[in-house]
């Protein structure tokens, strides 16, 4: 067991020293992870860009109030007035549009991220004082979180001020013809803003989702993760790769003929080989997992469920990597034709867009992938699912590596013998 | 009781029809012996050797070291016997330290015992003072000190040396020479296979003269040389006529054998003082004159060139 350990150690040393080995592992999937999370708009940390909102009033005049001679604006109109001022132009790019229909049209073709409806009820509730409620409802696609989270804030601080307004209304209609001192109008004011709950009283807001298909929302929720995951989970199979190459490279420079002449048997050295490529891939997840998580904030899911899915994965990359060079001669041929194997696989396995599940044909093939199944491991971690949710994706992968990795060692042996 | 014993050593590639490397080859090496495989390259030395490791399957016979088959026992074989290789064999984005540390492991060696051998071989190859640093910043004598130190770690019964002074300086050479003259002294038996005549006179308490994967002779220094009968090499080269010459030289009585080799005639001779003069005189009959004259004493080199009818360097 030492001696395998010492292997492992080994070239978990050299892979850390090795600057090239250790850009293809980590530093290109955190560049392509940054570039895809800037485009999704997980990494709006860098610079934030205004957030592309609509906004819809359907607001009126409640039936049967009276028209002034010189009435006041509709409180549908102040609040777009507010959503598109000067002011709020760096962080809201507002565009207003007829119907709340149009509205989450713009949202669902992804022209932008939300869109902000305000109901024809909107003034009833604002000067009614009966205790009316109604909701702005903001139609937001889940991926552009932080634009989301900009939109919000400011409708809240909106409804906020709205609500003030609303509560001071009424306490002018309830102390009129009293006359009381300005403190007791203050006092009542509070009263009644109390009353109304800030943000929860009359005018309140109410998030909307678009409704997709089951298929349709795997394209959707988590995307951004879904698609550092297949890159993860690709950028894996060449880490892995990488250090399986070793035992090529090894016998070219004569220090694998050089261990066969210690008192280690074959067995232990491919075991050696194999814990030293498992090892690496594993702190390459880990590292990774760690990148995505502080540079992207993604939830990768329950502890269980990341561990099985890093350990499963760790195990597939590994034995796919000794079948490689199990199957060829040289460092070079290892390295072309691994590359080939790797990207078919990708591809098939929906690894670059981040399909966990494909539809149709697509699907099937995908079922052929010990990849692809990784990958819906992954989508179902991120929706939160548990160890025994992921287990069940995990027993093809399983398979896959059970096969690769009997397969390879017996070439190997048989070579080493 | 010899503690290597090779008895018919055979190796095929590619059986039957693929190259013979080793040809039904068998000696046997006395405790504390310098043994040296002398011959030229691709003579089959290193198949002898890779066999004698246990990393070749011989094809037909079977050798045994301390006692242990190569062909049946080859984890026993591998526990006493430490081989450097002929190309540097260790690796070169680890310390000298780092190195002998794995390298130690492989042999079992762990804990205390393994840092002690490591600082014990780390004086032995003179490398204390740079065991932290890299390999690929070493000279080739350095790493080829290293390199033979990683065969040390274990204090193996015989330790093999395939070719191990190709491509170094004069004084690295020396000092791997003197390196494993002193381990004879310590008691350590030695395989040492050269192409380098040298070499093999100096070091060696006897040497197997290995061509074309067969043995061709074998014994200590003065039994090889009396094969060739005390014979003495002349190297001649004249001004013009090179190849008629020889063939002059050739009928005298005296000269065994005159070849040409490139710019110079090697004859081999009885008495070279008695043969001298008339190699003159036969010169200016025949038109030519000699430039220049060369007498070597008999030794391995012309017991090779006696045996093969070719130069070891060849």
């Amino acid at each position: 067991m030492s001696k395998i350990l010492a292997i492992a150690w080994k070239d978990l040393r050299s892979t850390m020293r090795d600057v090239p080995a250790l850009a293809i592992m980590l530093l290109i999937p955190l560049a392509l992870a940054a570039l895809l999370g800037f485009a999704f708009g997980g990494g709006d940390s860098f610079e934030i860009a205004a957030t592309e909102v609509v906004v819809t009033s359907a607001d009126e005049w409640p039936p049967g109030s009276l028209p002034m001679h010189d009435p006041p604006p509709l409180a549908g109109e102040t609040f777009v007035e507010v959503l598109t001022s000067p002011e709020l132009e760096d962080v809201l790019d507002v565009t207003e549009v007829a119907g709340a229909a149009a509205a989450r049209r713009r949202v669902d073709d992804g022209d932008v991220a939300i869109a902000v409806i305000v109901p024809p009820d909107f003034t009833a509730a604002l000067y009614g004082t009966g205790g009316e409620r109604t909701a702005v409802e903001l139609y937001a696609d889940p991926t552009r979180e932080f634009g989301i989270a900009i939109t919000e804030a400011v409708v809240t601080q909106a409804l906020l001020d709205f609500n003030g307004a609303r509560a001071a209304a009424a306490v002018a209609a309830a102390t009129a013809g009293e006359g009381s001192g300005h403190d007791a109008v203050a006092q009542v004011a509070a009263a009644r803003f109390a009353e109304g709950g800030g943000v929860g009283g009359g005018l309140v807001l109410a998030d909307r989702e678009p409704l997709y298909t089951e298929g349709q929302e795997d394209d959707k929720v988590g995307a951004v993760g879904l698609i550092l995951a297949g890159m993860m989970v690709f950028f894996m199979l060449f880490g892995a790769s990488n250090v399986a190459r070793t035992i090529l490279t090894e016998e070219e420079d004569g220090t694998l003929p050089r261990m066969l002449t210690t008192p280690t048997s074959a067995s232990t050295i491919l075991a050696g080989k194999y814990a030293s490529v498992f090892l690496t891939v594993t702190v390459q997840v880990v590292i990774l997992l760690a990148a995505g998580r502080l540079l992207f904030g993604i939830d990768w899911g329950r502890p269980h469920a990341v561990l099985a899915l890093t350990l499963v994965g760790a195990a597939v990359a590994s034995g796919l990597a000794l079948l490689v060079i199990a199957l060829v001669k040289t460092p070079a041929q290892a390295g072309a034709i691994g590359a080939g194997v790797y990207l078919v696989l990708a591809l098939l396995g929906g690894n670059f867009t981040g399909t966990a599940t494909g539809t149709g044909v697509y699907a099937t093939i995908q079922s052929f992938t010990p990849n692809g199944w990784l990958l819906r491991g992954w989508d179902v971690a991120m929706h939160g699912g548990d160890f025994g949710d992921v287990a069940a994706k995990l027993l093809v992968p399983i398979a896959f590596a059970a096969v690769f990795f009997a397969v390879a060692v017996l070439r190997l042996r048989r070579r080493y013998a | 009781m010899s503690i290597v014993e090779v008895q018919g050593l055979s190796k095929q590639y590619d059986p039957p029809k693929g190259v013979l490397a080793v040809d039904d080859v068998s000696f046997a090496i006395e405790p504390g012996e310098i043994f040296s495989l002398l011959g030229p390259n691709g003579a089959g030395k290193s198949t002898t050797i890779s066999m004698l490791s246990c990393l070749l399957r011989p094809t037909d016979g079977d050798a045994s070291v301390d006692g242990h088959s190569v062909v049946g026992e080859p984890q026993a074989v591998k526990s006493v016997i430490g081989v450097v290789p002929q190309d540097i064999a260790v690796y070169p984005d680890m310390t000298a330290r780092e190195n002998l540390l794995f390298w130690g492991r492989m042999y079992g060696l762990a804990g205390a015992e393994l840092k002690k051998r490591v600082d014990e071989v780390l004086e032995l190859i003179s490398l204390v003072d740079r065991q932290k640093d890299r390999i690929d910043k070493f000279s080739g004598g350095m790493k080829r000190r290293v390199n033979i130190g990683v065969a040390l770690l274990h204090k193996p019964r015989v330790l093999y040396l395939d070719e191990p002074t190709v491509g170094i300086d004069p004084q690295s050479r020396r000092a791997i020479l003197d390196g494993i003259l002193d381990l004879r002294e310590q008691g350590m038996t030695v395989l040492y296979t050269t192409h380098y005549m040298a070499e093999a006179q100096e070091l060696s308490d006897r040497v197997a003269i290995i061509d074309h994967g067969k043995l061709i002779a074998m014994g200590t220094h003065e039994e090889l040389v009396r094969l060739v009968g005390e014979e003495a090499r002349v190297d001649i080269t004249v001004d013009k006529q090179l190849e008629a010459m020889a063939e002059r030289w050739s009928a005298l009585g005296g000269v065994s054998r005159a070849t040409v080799e490139e710019d110079h005639a090697e004859l081999l001779v009885d008495d070279a003082n008695e043969v001298l003069p008339h190699l003159f005189e036969e010169a200016a009959a025949g038109g030519s004159r000699i430039t220049s004259v060369n007498v070597s004493e008999p030794n391995l080199e012309l017991v090779f060139l006696h045996l093969t009818g070719r130069a070891l360097r060849e």
